[in-house]
């Protein structure tokens, strides 16, 4: 009896290992691909300003983005579990925008991936997003991204003008705005 | 003894289920069939711009047959063959449009989304979208028959992915057979739209 209750223990261990070892690898590369990522910026004013772009900039990498944490947003505007979950996304940028505590640390922007400026520009007028919104016309993003659907959230904590660690990497959607934002300001340990 | 053997079995199967499920996470796409990379495209046109389009019928999702001739003096259609349900590109490409009817509807366009799939493989999969505004047609019996009328029906039976603009004469404006493994982007159809007054 104690050898199989061993073996059952054994294999929850691997199971557990396995998944951390799958997971830390993914964030690894995730973590490569979006340091490596450069994107067209937004043009409109008030964008450029939420995100402290310099006015002559046209493409910027993420680190660049003067902000702490920075939540992501991976789309794309024919996914249609990105379009259901538009609203609670928009709330999410809405209840950081309120938390005068951390929103100047604390930014959030969305990336369309494999998708056109025009096309981004169809989402972003559909749902009336508020938040900062990159295109990827190249589809570098959808090309180095590997191994999620969207929709998926990153939260990235950036130093020194690049991407410091992935402090939180899921895809799918999440139930609770107000929530999920509190997890994020924990996972991440910011004041 | 039988508890021995249950939990042995347990052991074993949470080892197995840890190396089979765990590397596969990350990459679960709901319930899209990536078939992988396909001839980019394996049709021959039978249709030029200028030309008057072939009249085609077909049964609609909601049961109701439906003719490109239905349109005429109405509205400019945009008629969008697509390889096959419950697959990559095609099952971003659709959606895309869903969201994007106020844009068509400017330019008193209407789609006509066309597969050769069966009616109930279409129902099944345009209900996981959350349903479509345009008509979505099938072309599975006689099998791709709309589509061998232009010319794009492939030789496994699939249509290649096509977009042919007609105006509201029944005058092919625009033709554009795109490579199967691709979504085409929107700005190219609405740009052509814009064209047509």
């Amino acid at each position: 009896m104690r050898i199989p209750i061993i073996m059952a223990g054994m294999g929850m261990v691997a199971l557990v290992l396995f998944s951390a070892a799958s997971t830390l690898e993914a964030r690894d590369d995730h973590l490569r691909a979006l340091n490596a990522l450069t994107l067209y910026a937004p043009e409109a004013a008030g964008d450029r300003e939420y995100l402290g772009l310099d006015d002559e900039k046209e493409k910027i990498s993420l680190g660049q983005i003067d902000a702490e944490i920075l939540i992501v947003e991976i789309f794309s505007m024919y996914c249609p579990h990105c379009q259901k979950h538009a609203p609670d996304a928009n709330k999410l940028f809405r209840v950081l925008d309120s938390r005068k505590d951390i929103r100047n640390k604390v930014k959030m922007i969305g990336i369309g991936v494999g998708n056109s400026r025009y096309e981004v520009g169809i989402f972003k007028d559909k749902y009336s997003s508020p938040f900062p919104m990159f295109d990827d016309r190249d589809s570098v993003a959808l090309s180095t991204i590997s191994g999620i659907y969207t929709p998926h959230y990153f939260a990235l904590r950036i130093r020194e003008g690049s991407i410091h660690e992935i402090v939180y990497s899921k895809s799918g959607a999440f139930p609770d705005a107000e929530a999920f934002l509190d997890m994020i300001v924990k996972e991440s340990g910011i004041k | 003894m039988k508890m021995t053997f249950r939990a042995a079995l347990l052991g074993g199967l949470i080892i197995l289920l840890g190396a089979a499920v765990a590397p596969t996470v990350m990459a679960r796409k709901d319930l899209i069939y990536d078939p992988g990379p396909l001839k980019a495209t394996d049709s021959l046109l039978k249709v030029r711009v200028g030309e008057q389009a072939p009249d085609f019928t077909l049964k609609s999702l909601s049961g109701k047959m439906v003719s490109l001739s239905d349109y005429r003096g109405k509205n400019t259609v945009v008629v969008s063959f697509i390889p096959a349900a419950w697959t990559p590109a095609c099952s971003d490409q659709w959606p895309g449009y869903n969201i994007a009817q106020d844009v068509f509807r400017k330019h008193n366009a209407v789609i006509l989304g066309i597969s050769t799939d069966n009616i109930p493989t279409l129902h099944a999969w345009t209900s996981q979208m959350g349903g479509l505004w345009f008509p979505v047609l099938s072309d599975f019996w006689p099998h791709g028959e709309a589509a061998a009328k232009y010319g794009v029906l492939r030789s496994d039976g699939m249509a290649d992915r096509t977009i042919i603009i007609v105006d509201k004469k029944g005058k092919i404006r625009y033709i554009a057979l795109h490579n199967i493994n691709k979504r085409p982007p929107l700005e190219e159809i609405i740009h052509e739209l814009e064209k047509i007054r």
